[in-house]
């Protein structure tokens, strides 16, 4: 009976993992490729989902050959960053971060916000912490600049846990213990996240202008100011300098 | 004491200065604004179907400027906003390397899945098929989905700061060049 009992439970998660829909991947094995925190245009299972400024587009992509936007909708966040996870986007605004559940496929329906004063707002995210950077600037807007922790196990009411101020934060990236703040020519931030709502500083690597990173299998691909470089992260709190690509 | 009315108005012209977009303002009807040429970007305007045309070149291209990176397999693209998208092999990364650009004017996004490159050409949204790096090409678009990308297009302001001259948004900008422009448009 327990062996029964077992089987079932197996054979549901089975079940339950299938459920999953196929959003970016992590990896080099993934049939998605991974996105940068400040990027536009996302894809969750069949469909891209992308913003600009005052929209939120579903293009349904089943066939590549014939591709339809399925969904427009009007929203008036001044929408800058789009981040998946699972079957959620977490949608960076200069007045807020919006999580947006596509389990519908073709409308995101709106399922939590966490509003904050008018910035500049990329963001990374997973099932209980989300990290997000704001940079207030006579451009974006006059919010206290630096990398905001929130808990959003409930989804509906996030709460923000930690504001570690910044100068110049910009992009960002998470990988399993360790979380990547670029910080233009203040340099790069490594974070220990073992306590994910209470990010450890480990270091900072100087010397290069940081825009945005993308944490992909075990390297760092990093967009500098003059070009691209890229770390290994076997030892995600260490980075080690493996290549650069100047422009 | 004086000074905070001038930061203030300052950080008030700089905030503003976002909405250069608006400030092409006729003259009203029987008068006319004394328009002064200063040295500036010019917009270089080109047909629908050759704007939108999508071309893989297996060169290295210089970048004009940087935008958004994704990885994807053994690759890592560049957005060059307006402009394309540079390819970078990253197979052995301590050799990461530039091999090639997609030349795609209006474009400032990126998602790949299953060798599908979903990027915008202006306000389309374009397909390419990434499986045979020989033969990268169109396979389909999505016309004018993207109602705010086409005048907000990187391309549809110049690479540098300065004075420009206002683009017609009628018309598909493919470039800019230096020359003497009317001082209307201004990017900071």
């Amino acid at each position: 009976m327990k062996k029964l009992i077992h089987l079932c439970i197996l054979f549901c998660s089975v079940i339950y993992l299938g459920c999953e829909k196929n959003a970016e991947g992590t990896s080099a094995a993934s049939s998605i490729g991974k996105g940068g925190s400040l990027a536009k245009f996302t894809i969750i299972g069949n469909y891209v989902y992308a913003v600009s400024s005052h929209y939120l587009y579903s293009i349904d992509i089943t066939d590549p050959s014939h591709p339809v936007k399925v969904n427009q909708s009007q929203l008036n966040y001044d929408m800058e960053t789009i981040y998946p996870y699972k079957n959620r986007l977490f949608i960076g605004s200069k007045t807020g971060l919006y999580i947006y559940s596509v389990d519908t496929g073709s409308s995101p329906r709106l399922i939590g916000e966490a509003k904050h004063g008018r910035s500049c707002d990329p963001v990374v995210a997973n099932d209980s912490v989300s990290y997000s950077t704001l940079k207030g600037s006579t451009f974006c807007g006059p919010a206290t600049s630096g990398l905001y922790v929130h808990d959003i196990k409930n989804l509906n009411a996030p709460i923000l846990k930690k504001l570690i101020p910044l100068n110049d934060p910009v992009g960002l990236g998470m990988a399993d213990s360790a979380l990547y703040v670029c910080n233009n020519t203040d340099g790069l931030k490594v974070y220990d996240i073992k306590n994910a709502y209470s990010p450890l500083e480990k270091m900072t690597i100087q010397g290069l202008g940081f825009v945005d990173v993308i944490p992909f299998d075990n390297i760092l691909i990093c967009w500098i100011n003059d070009g691209i470089s890229l770390y290994d992260i076997t030892n995600q709190l260490q980075p080690v300098l493996i290549k650069k690509i100047s422009n | 004491m004086l000074r905070k009315p001038f930061l203030l108005l300052f950080v008030f012209s700089i905030y503003f200065s976002s909405c250069w977009r608006y400030r092409n303002i006729d003259p009203p009807p029987g008068t006319s604004y004394t328009q002064t040429k200063v040295l500036g970007y010019k917009p270089v305007y080109g047909e629908e179907s050759a704007a939108k045309k999508i071309l893989y070149k297996a060169t290295p291209s210089p970048v004009i400027k940087a935008g958004n990176i994704y990885a994807f397999r053994n690759y890592i693209f560049q957005i060059d906003p307006g402009y394309g998208i540079h390819v970078i092999d990253n197979s052995i990364p301590s050799d990461a390397k530039r091999i090639g650009f997609i030349e795609a004017k209006g474009c400032s996004q990126i998602s790949i899945k299953n060798d599908k490159l979903y990027t915008n050409s202006y306000d389309d949204l374009v397909v390419l098929d990434f499986s045979d790096l020989n033969n990268v090409h169109e396979i389909s678009r999505a016309k004018n989905v993207f109602v705010e990308y086409r005048n907000y297009s990187p391309i549809a302001q110049p690479p540098g700061s300065g004075y420009f001259e206002c683009p017609d948004y009628g018309k598909f900008v493919v470039d800019w060049k230096r020359d003497s422009v009317i001082q209307l448009c201004f990017k900071y």
